[in-house]
């Protein structure tokens, strides 16, 4: 009883982190329509912010809360000055975002050098649970993720800010004739979802630790997330994080870690074929 | 998704072009500065003739090198094929090349099987084997596959690869398997240097001749069409899936050809040569230099590999980085690649089949 409630454990919060990581990039997908191949960087990048702070001495929690402001600055910029050439054409915009990425990572490469870099958990210990031990920072991770999510749902579905987004999203023309400024709101989607990239890499490196290829592993994961859960809505990503989390999590308790690891992306790959909507189909909220 | 098609035809600016008569456009005189000169061939021989003195003035280390940038062309130069001619954004051209390299590096380890007259054959086969599989599954089926999904099933699948290379102890682990024994033909042993060099040489330029054969066919027409707007030539009556699957396992025969080759020039095989390390270089070869031109991939994996050698000793960190500036001013700027910078919009696009009679461009010109 007290194995499986600690597997379940592990295995919810692989699945919030993963759900972490595709937020930002569901939204981007979703509601600009471009695949963005640099957003495993931008998780990167948060991890070096907390990594920084935490270097020059500041406490860890600060660096987490900076870390999101700070990448989601370097997105709107990107925005502006790169990304926005690419909208009308995908598979240039993914080529693009390619080679930020690439430009990011090997930038960040030649500052940490090869190295794993620890940054200790801002919250230690374990919660007890009667015989069960429970990480207290995972547990963080989970309840964090939970809010950001609801956060993210209630900003694109109540708010006037929302509502501009998903119009945006489904007639840029006429969003434009109403007199919404479309760069605008593409920009601003984009460096949201570049800071939730951000908080992702923040919060998920204490578990991992810093190296420079951090990011290409959620990258492929994520997108595969996306297709999975279905590109288009707010919803669809997030079920498709949840599903290819929690497999990938859960596989590895009942076979070998690495026939687990390319099993997840084979079934993710042939749902993906014969159901090329995914997950939910549909668009809005 | 409807984008996409649009994104193929942006990204080569001049979508009709292609249509119609190609060869009398490519020869009208109308505008063109050089006329009666082409520039393309010019390119091709300069590239050749470099390429063949190289080992005369090189020193014994840099022919090894040169080498295996020769073999390297050969692999962008399917991608360039797959990508450039058939608008198939395959991230994952890696997972034929490495698995060919790792299916010979077995026959040798395993079957003790050395002989160029089986190892090439079986690392072509590979490589087609693993393509049609991948790409019938990826392209062909009851609904067409949107690009978006053809990219990332392909860079999937070459992550996965690496991945179950790393985890599998039988392929060696992390460090892959090492010490392949040298090549041979009898009892002759194909050792590094100058006959390696020029075998691979030689393989590369009859491959050339026959992708260049290939694009300027009827078949090659068709695929430039489906690059350019897949729904008219789906109209026309040509069943573009098929088309597509067909350029897809052509390009993934070539990749392992140069995987095989690879694999026994190196002397061993490791999990980067199936995974994302290798696709990515693929791409920035073909992207840098031109993709949809073949000359093209060639003269960007030499200039990209040749400067990152170059720069090797001084600047290893900021290489990377600098090559990522590029490949970004390049896309932003000139996404045709460098060759664009010589070569005009049509003899890029080029002419196919048969050129008309001299004396008939007159009248045939639009």
């Amino acid at each position: 009883m007290a194995s499986t409630f600690a597997a379940v454990f592990e295995i919810v919060s692989f699945g919030a982190i993963i759900v972490l990581v595709v937020l930002g990039l569901g939204i981007i997908a979703s509601m600009m329509g471009i695949f963005n191949f640099a957003q495993g960087e931008f998780v990167l990048l948060g991890a070096y912010v907390t990594y920084l702070a935490y270097a020059h001495g500041a406490p860890v929690w600060a660096g987490m809360v900076a870390a999101p402001f700070v990448v989601g600055a370097i997105g709107f910029v990107l925005e502006a000055l790169i990304i926005r050439r690419f909208y009308a054409a995908p598979i240039v915009a993914m080529l693009g975002t390619y080679a930020l990425g690439l430009i990011i990572r090997e930038s960040v490469r030649g500052l940490i050098g090869g190295f794993y870099l620890t940054v200790p958990e801002p919250i230690g210990g374990s919660i007890d649970l009667g015989s069960v031990h429970i990480s207290a920072w995972r547990f963080t991770i989970i309840v964090i993720t939970l809010v950001v999510m609801g956060g993210c749902y209630l900003l694109l579905a109540r708010t006037n800010f929302g509502l501009r987004v998903r119009a945006t999203l489904e007639n840029p023309a006429l969003a434009r004739a109403s007199g919404i400024s479309t760069p605008l709101i593409y920009g601003a989607t984009f460096a949201f979802g570049a800071a939730l990239a951000g908080l992702a890499g923040a919060l998920i490196v204490p578990v991992f630790s810093l190296f420079a290829d951090l990011g290409i592993r959620f990258l492929i994961q994520g997108f595969v997330a996306v297709m999975v859960g279905g590109v288009g809505s707010f919803i669809g990503p997030v079920a498709g994080a949840g599903v290819i989390g929690t497999l990938s999590a859960a596989l590895p308790w009942v076979m070998s870690p690495v026939v687990a690891d390319v099993l997840v992306f084979v079934l993710a790959i042939a749902f993906i074929k014969f159901r090329p909507q995914g997950l939910i189909a549909g668009k809005g909220v | 998704m409807g984008g996409a098609e649009q994104a193929v035809a942006r990204i080569r600016e001049e979508p009709d072009v292609v249509t119609g008569d190609g060869a009398p456009a490519a020869r009208a005189p109308a505008g063109q500065a050089s006329a009666g000169w082409k520039v393309l061939p010019i390119v091709e021989g300069l590239v050749l003739l470099i390429a063949l003195v190289l080992p005369w003035v090189l020193q014994d280390y840099l022919t090894v090198f040169a080498t295996r940038v020769v073999i390297l062309a050969l692999f962008a130069l399917s991608f360039d094929l797959v990508w450039g001619y058939a608008g198939i954004m395959s991230f994952g051209q890696a997972l034929f090349f490495g698995a060919a390299g790792y299916g010979v590096a077995l026959l040798a380890r395993d079957l003790n099987v050395t002989s160029i007259l089986l190892i090439l054959p079986a690392g072509t086969l590979i490589g087609l084997t693993a393509s049609l599989l991948l790409g019938g599954f990826l392209l062909l089926g009851r609904y067409p596959s949107s690009v978006i999904f053809v990219s990332l099933g392909t860079l999937t699948g070459s992550y996965a690869a690496d991945r179950l290379a790393r985890g599998w102890y039988y392929l060696g682990g992390q460090n892959g398997i090492p010490s392949i024994p040298p090549l041979t033909l009898g009892s002759y042993e194909f050792e590094e240097g100058p006959v390696y060099y020029y075998m691979v040489l030689g393989i590369l330029v009859v491959v050339y001749l026959l992708c260049r054969f290939l694009v300027r066919s009827q078949f090659g027409l068709a695929l430039a069409g489906l690059r350019e707007n897949e729904q008219r030539i789906a109209f026309f009556g040509y069943k573009a899936q098929h088309l597509k699957a067909i350029i897809f396992a052509v390009g993934g025969t070539i990749a392992g050809l140069a995987g095989s080759l690879y694999a026994f020039h190196e002397g061993f095989v490791w999990p980067n040569m199936l995974g994302v390390v290798f696709s990515t270089q693929v791409v920035l070869y073909v992207l840098f230099g031109g993709s949809g031109t073949l000359i093209g991939a060639v003269i960007g994996t030499v200039i990209i590999e040749g400067v990152s050698f170059w720069l090797s000793d001084n600047y290893r960190d900021v290489w990377p980085i600098i090559l990522g500036v590029l490949l970004l001013l390049v896309i932003m700027f000139r996404p045709l690649g460098l060759v664009s910078l010589v070569l005009g919009e049509r003899e890029r696009v080029g002419s196919f089949g048969k050129a008309p009679k001299p004396k008939e461009t007159g009248n045939a010109a639009p």
